[in-house]
């Protein structure tokens, strides 16, 4: 069990990745980076006097509105950084010429790619842990408790996983790094936008052939966005959505159907976020194996031990 | 221990590898020769699972290299003519890191990877980081990398490619050392007398196509057909060549300074004749030596035959 759990390229990329300046260096310039946007935020909106504006005299309202910005924030940076943790793993040792070294050892090429995942996914670990004590600034408002931030921390992770296949898969299609970084980041910035687009779209087609529609609608591309989920993850931490400008903005469609009638099949029944993670997983996992099989030296030859 | 059949790897139209015959011995060292683009690295790679061939079957130590890659794997050390290091491994990190992707022990594979830079002496280095060290070093870190798992096969490709006179002379010693340990070992190379000195047998390459396989000596004899002694006399250097001329199985003479350079046709046999019958009219002979022949040229004539052909 435990060899069978032990990966050879995880356990040496974690004891060298936390030697040297380096993630020192990146975890410091990630929680700067974090915190100066949550300063301008801030400075921002008293100045525009939203925060006071949307009854900053409640407390729990206005670390409700610190806990969403935080989350959104950071999970755009999962999102920047993801693909820049994992789209140059499997080409660059393609491009230093150790690709094949690993590949003729008794590692299968779906450990070598697991391996180059974890290892991705620690350090993106590492960044939300780091961030902790940022968010534990929310907990002096109250209005969220920490198995909160827990089920955010662990959808980031989802997310990470999501993101991390598509540019782990990348990597292993193209010989270049700046390819595989580039069409990563393209793919991600298009299926993001996308997915919206076509998933509004869909909706509003659906809803404007029911004169008074009494279905929960979701069409499933919005399954593969993890931005929707967050959104609805967000919505139902925040509670009640009317009170919740944030959620007036992504949760738009969510909020609107999920008052529109009761949902239909099981899948649907499920919380937009479970289902949500489930599907990118889903897909993450079918990427890994792809990628896989794109490296294994023998495509056309059965080559079962 | 190694059996190659009938080989062949195209790459679209092209033939990269043309039914490519051979057979390696257990512990020998087998030079596998050829020009640029011959088709030697392709060859390797696919014996050391890294490339499934078109067609053909490799056989390594009784496993079929395409049905059981994970089993021949085992038996395979394999360092390829173009390699890289990451750069943020120390030496011993280094091999500790292939030991593990080997699923050897952690006490084991320390030990281990002790032995074996003793071997290829970076010892002193062990603890430095892989990208300081020099090209040579790198290269006998990568050959010590690929014994790690004690594999009975080696395929070298290329491995004193780039490297000064003396770190050749090293690599050769750890070859000869590791033939010592009863390792086969297949080496390519595109100079043939570089790895003649040390190889039981070589096959020379060009185009895909093995054009001649065999011992060192047998290759020169097929050929050339033919044998150069080198003579060297004391004096009477005229009648020496006069009566070199005379025997029927010497075709040339070439005066070289205080040496002869006699080309001859048959077996040792013959040799033995021609000393004979030099030392029986008195000519003073200090010294009579078998030459390995112009392995350049014959190398040379062997891979141009082809482009004739052709
Ligand atoms: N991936 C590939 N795609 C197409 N052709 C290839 C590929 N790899 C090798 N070749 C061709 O196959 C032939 C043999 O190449 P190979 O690398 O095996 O030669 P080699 O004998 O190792 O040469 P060298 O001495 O230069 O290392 C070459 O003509 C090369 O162009
Ligand atoms: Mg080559």
């Amino acid at each position: 069990m435990k060899r069978w759990l032990y990966n050879p390229v995880l356990a040496s990329s974690l004891k060298t990745r936390m030697r040297g300046w380096r993630t020192a260096a990146a975890v410091t310039a990630y929680l700067g980076v974090m915190l100066f946007i949550a300063y301008i935020f801030f400075k921002i909106s008293v100045e525009n006097g939203v925060m006071y504006y949307l009854s900053f005299s409640s407390s729990r309202s206005a670390g409700l509105r610190v806990y969403l910005m935080l989350a959104v924030l950071q999970f755009a940076l999962i999102l920047l950084v993801t693909p820049a943790q994992t789209a140059g793993v499997i080409s660059s040792e393609r491009e230093m010429q150790t690709l094949d070294l690993l590949l003729c050892t008794k590692m299968s090429p779906l450990s070598i790619i697991i391996g180059k995942l974890l290892s991705s996914l620690a350090f993106i670990l590492l960044l939300i842990i780091s961030s902790i004590p940022l968010f534990s600034l929310v907990f002096l408002f109250g209005g969220i408790a920490p198995e909160d931030v827990a089920m955010l921390f662990l959808f980031y992770i989802i997310t990470a996983f999501a993101v991390g296949s598509i540019g782990i898969f990348y990597s292993a299609l193209f010989k270049r790094t700046v390819v595989s970084t580039v069409v990563t980041y393209i793919t991600i910035f298009f299926l993001g936008i996308v997915s919206v687009v076509l998933g509004a779209y869909m909706m509003s087609v659906h809803y404007s052939q029911v004169p008074s529609p009494t279905d929960h609608y979701i069409p499933f591309i919005l399954y593969i966005n993890p931005a929707v989920g967050l959104g609805d993850l967000l919505a139902r931490q925040a509670g009640d959505p009317t009170t919740n400008v944030y959620y007036g903005i992504l949760g738009l469609f969510f909020g609107v159907s999920r008052s529109l009638g009761s949902p239909q099949g099981w899948f649907q029944k499920l919380p937009l976020w479970i289902g949500n993670s489930a599907v990118i997983s889903g897909i993450a996992v079918l990427l890994l194996c792809a990628s896989a099989w794109v490296i294994r030296p023998y495509k056309r030859l059965r080559c079962k031990s | 221990m190694l059996v190659v059949r009938d080989l062949v790897k195209k790459y679209g139209d092209f033939l990269a590898v043309d039914h490519l015959n051979m057979e390696v011995e257990r512990g020998q060292i087998f030079g596998f020769i050829g020009p640029n683009g011959a088709g030697k690295t392709t060859t390797m790679k696919i014996i050391a699972t890294l490339l499934a061939p078109t067609s053909g079957r490799v056989v390594v130590d009784g496993i079929d290299v395409f049905k059981d890659p994970i089993k021949a794997r085992e038996k395979i050390g394999y360092m390829p003519d173009f390699f890289g290091v990451y750069d943020n491994l120390k030496v011993k990190e280094y091999l500790d890191f292939y030991g593990s992707a080997y699923g050897i022990e952690y006490r084991e594979r320390r030990k281990i990877a002790e032995d074996l830079l003793e071997l290829v002496d970076l010892s002193d280095k062990k603890d430095a980081y892989v990208d300081t060290l020099s090209r040579g070093m790198k290269q006998r870190l990568c050959l010590a990398r690929c014994l790690i798992h004690n594999p009975e096969l080696l395929i070298l490709d290329e491995p004193a490619s780039g490297m000064d006179p003396r770190a050749r002379a090293e690599i050769k010693a750890i070859l000869k050392e590791l033939k010592r340990m009863g390792k086969t070992i297949l080496i390519s190379s595109h100079i043939l007398p570089e790895v003649a000195e040390i190889c039981d047998s070589v096959g020379i390459i060009d185009r895909g196509k093995l054009v001649v396989q065999g011992s060192v000596e047998q290759i020169i004899q097929r050929m050339t057909g033919r044998t150069v002694v080198r003579i060297r006399v004391l004096r009477d250097m005229d009648r020496a060549i006069s009566l070199l001329k005379e025997q029927p199985m010497v075709t040339s003479v070439i005066q070289e300074d205080q040496e002869l350079e006699v080309a001859c046709k048959g077996s040792d046999e013959d040799l033995w004749q021609l000393l004979r019958a030099l030392v029986s009219s008195d000519v003073p002979v200090v010294s009579f030596r078998k030459m390995e022949g112009n392995l350049e040229q014959i190398f040379m004539e062997v891979t141009s035959d082809e482009e004739m052909a052709l």
